[in-house]
């Protein structure tokens, strides 16, 4: 029952967006609002109904034709809608079956990673529809203010109302071009939890879970069943199985040396390694697949000091090489700096001349002071560790940096 | 110590804008509360009551007008019937009540006249 009217939200915008098309999406959500609200007193006054699900179902597919009843010109929609699902629309019926739901939220899912939606747009339209989160929540979670929240949805939706109806519900097939993008927004659903700084644990849990959900819906359909999907979730899995133990009773961030390994979620880590030996059965490379491999060496390393160092550093290279970026050269210098001393931590980065975006980031900053403290360059350490303080983009990390970087060096 | 009936109108004010729409999150809680209260004074909600839909007819004796009137400030939009000791339970069943946190709620309690129990 938990987060039931939540995730009953996205099952049904998914479900009746696909019957009256997504033009509507605005009086879609309307309607499953109405249905929930009915919900929430007559179900509170005479008792759950025998199948709760498809009594919303019922509520909000009625309330949907009413109002679209009532709109100008919207008869020939209508009728079609009527035609294809309801039966003249008296006592409609709801999917019934789990894997007809399932196809119905992965469809919204990539709707919602249409290439003509901005980007910035997809992960607020998939929150709102299939999270079911309110503008209100969204905002909280992606700190941000509600307005942009509802900027974004607006652009989103206004891409939904241009689209031609016949391609608005497409053969979940057809749309495996967009798998990529798909794979992102789960990503970046998933690191707006993991790499939040919100103080309470259960809102980035929260995120997280969401987009694991997600995915195992995407893993366990033909369309998404491939092994960049299997990596990504083992990937994921791997993360959330720590994201408890990276804070203190205080709430301030653990260093992962810090973090006591017996906290670490057991069965995250059993779905982890289950997915990453899936993830390895063809012979496509990807990101998340380097990644995972990563966070599997961090999560079944007997210690911090048993850690295989040398491996980490070559998938990091791998990363690389996948997704060039000047950060996972940073995180190979660290593995490197880990495994072999400060000084050949300190060569990886030779010549690298990070990017504006890196150069102000406290990461870079950080992560020199720390190797040049350690290689005893004790006034350049000092000079990187004041641009990584002032850079700290919250007091967690800024505390975090101070205990890190004041350290004697070993 | 006998109880007398009370008539529970949910007299609410038009809602305005939708910025104060509860999201599913705040529906679910909404609801826990809603059963929570109905659990602890279940001995004395006589009748659950209904929601009224928003249309209906007034009647009088030189005819039949379609109402209520939709420049209304407030429309009687549900009802139920609860048990007391004196007013001042009944009030404290109500307030207990958690659509009385609703944006625009506004609930009004009557005796009944003529129902002692």
């Amino acid at each position: 029952m938990e987060h039931y009217f939540r995730h009953e939200y996205g099952r049904l915008v998914a479900i009746l967006s696909r019957r009256v098309g997504l033009p509507h999406l605005e009086a879609v959500e309307d309607a499953v609002q109405g249905a929930l609200l009915a919900a929430l007193t007559a179900w509170a006054a005479s008792g759950i109904p025998a199948d709760p699900s498809a009594w919303l179902y019922r509520v909000a597919h009625n309330e949907l034709l009413g109002v679209l009843r009532k709109g100008q010109g919207q008869q020939r929609i209508l009728d079609g809608a009527a035609d294809q699902g309801a039966d003249g629309g008296e006592d409609p019926i709801s999917p019934a079956f789990a894997g007809e739901v399932r196809d119905e939220l992965l469809r919204m899912l990539f709707v919602c990673c249409d290439d003509k939606i901005p980007q910035e747009s997809r992960l607020v339209l998939a929150l709102k529809t299939l999270c079911g989160f309110s503008t209100g929540e969204i905002a909280f979670r992606l700190f941000t203010t509600e307005a942009n929240v509802y900027k974004r949805l607006a652009r989103a939706r206004e891409r939904l109302r241009q689209g031609e109806i016949e391609t608005q519900t497409p053969p979940l097939e057809s749309l495996r071009s967009r798998l990529p993008s798909v794979h992102a927004v789960i990503y970046l659903l998933f690191n707006e939890g993991y790499l939040s700084t919100h103080a309470e644990h259960a809102i980035r849990a929260e995120l997280c879970e969401e987009a694991i959900r997600l995915g195992t819906l995407l893993a366990t359909h033909p369309v998404g069943a491939a092994p960049p999907t299997f990596a990504l979730l083992a990937l994921m899995h791997l993360h959330a199985a720590r994201l408890a133990s990276r804070q203190d009773a205080t709430g301030g961030l653990l260093l992962l040396e810090e973090q006591d390994r017996s906290r670490w979620d057991a069965e995250h880590l059993r779905e982890g390694a289950s997915w990453l030996s899936r993830a390895g059965q063809g012979d496509e490379l990807t990101r998340f697949h380097a990644e995972a491999g990563i966070a599997a060496e961090h999560c079944f390393a007997p210690s911090f000091a048993d850690t295989r160092w040398d491996e980490i550093a070559e998938l990091y290279a791998m990363l690389e090489r996948i997704d060039p970026s000047p950060i996972h050269t940073l995180n190979r210098a660290v593995a490197v700096a880990q495994g072999r001393g400060p000084q050949a931590g300190l060569a990886v980065l030779d010549g690298v001349v990070p990017p504006a975006w890196l150069d102000g980031h406290y990461l870079w900053g950080a992560v020199l002071a720390d190797l040049h403290r350690r290689a005893g360059n004790a006034a350049t350490a000092e000079r990187h560790r004041d641009q990584a303080l002032t850079a700290a983009p919250s007091t967690a990390v800024r505390q975090l940096l101070q205990r890190r970087l004041a350290k004697p060096g070993h | 110590m006998s109880k007398q009936k009370y008539l529970v109108l949910a007299r609410n004010q038009p809602s305005g804008g939708q910025g104060s729409r509860p999201s599913p999150e705040q529906m679910q809680q909404m609801y826990g509360a809603y059963k929570a209260w109905m659990e602890k004074f279940k001995d004395d909600i006589l009748d659950k009551g209904d929601k009224l839909k928003s249309n209906g007819r007034l009647v009088t004796a030189s005819g039949v007008a379609d109402g209520p009137f939709v420049e209304a400030k407030e429309v009687v939009g549900g009802y139920m019937i609860v048990s007391a000791e004196n007013y001042d339970r009944a009030v404290e069943l109500v307030r207990a009540c958690p659509a009385v946190h609703a944006p625009g709620a506004l609930l009004e309690i009557r005796e009944m006249a003529g129902a002692k129990m």
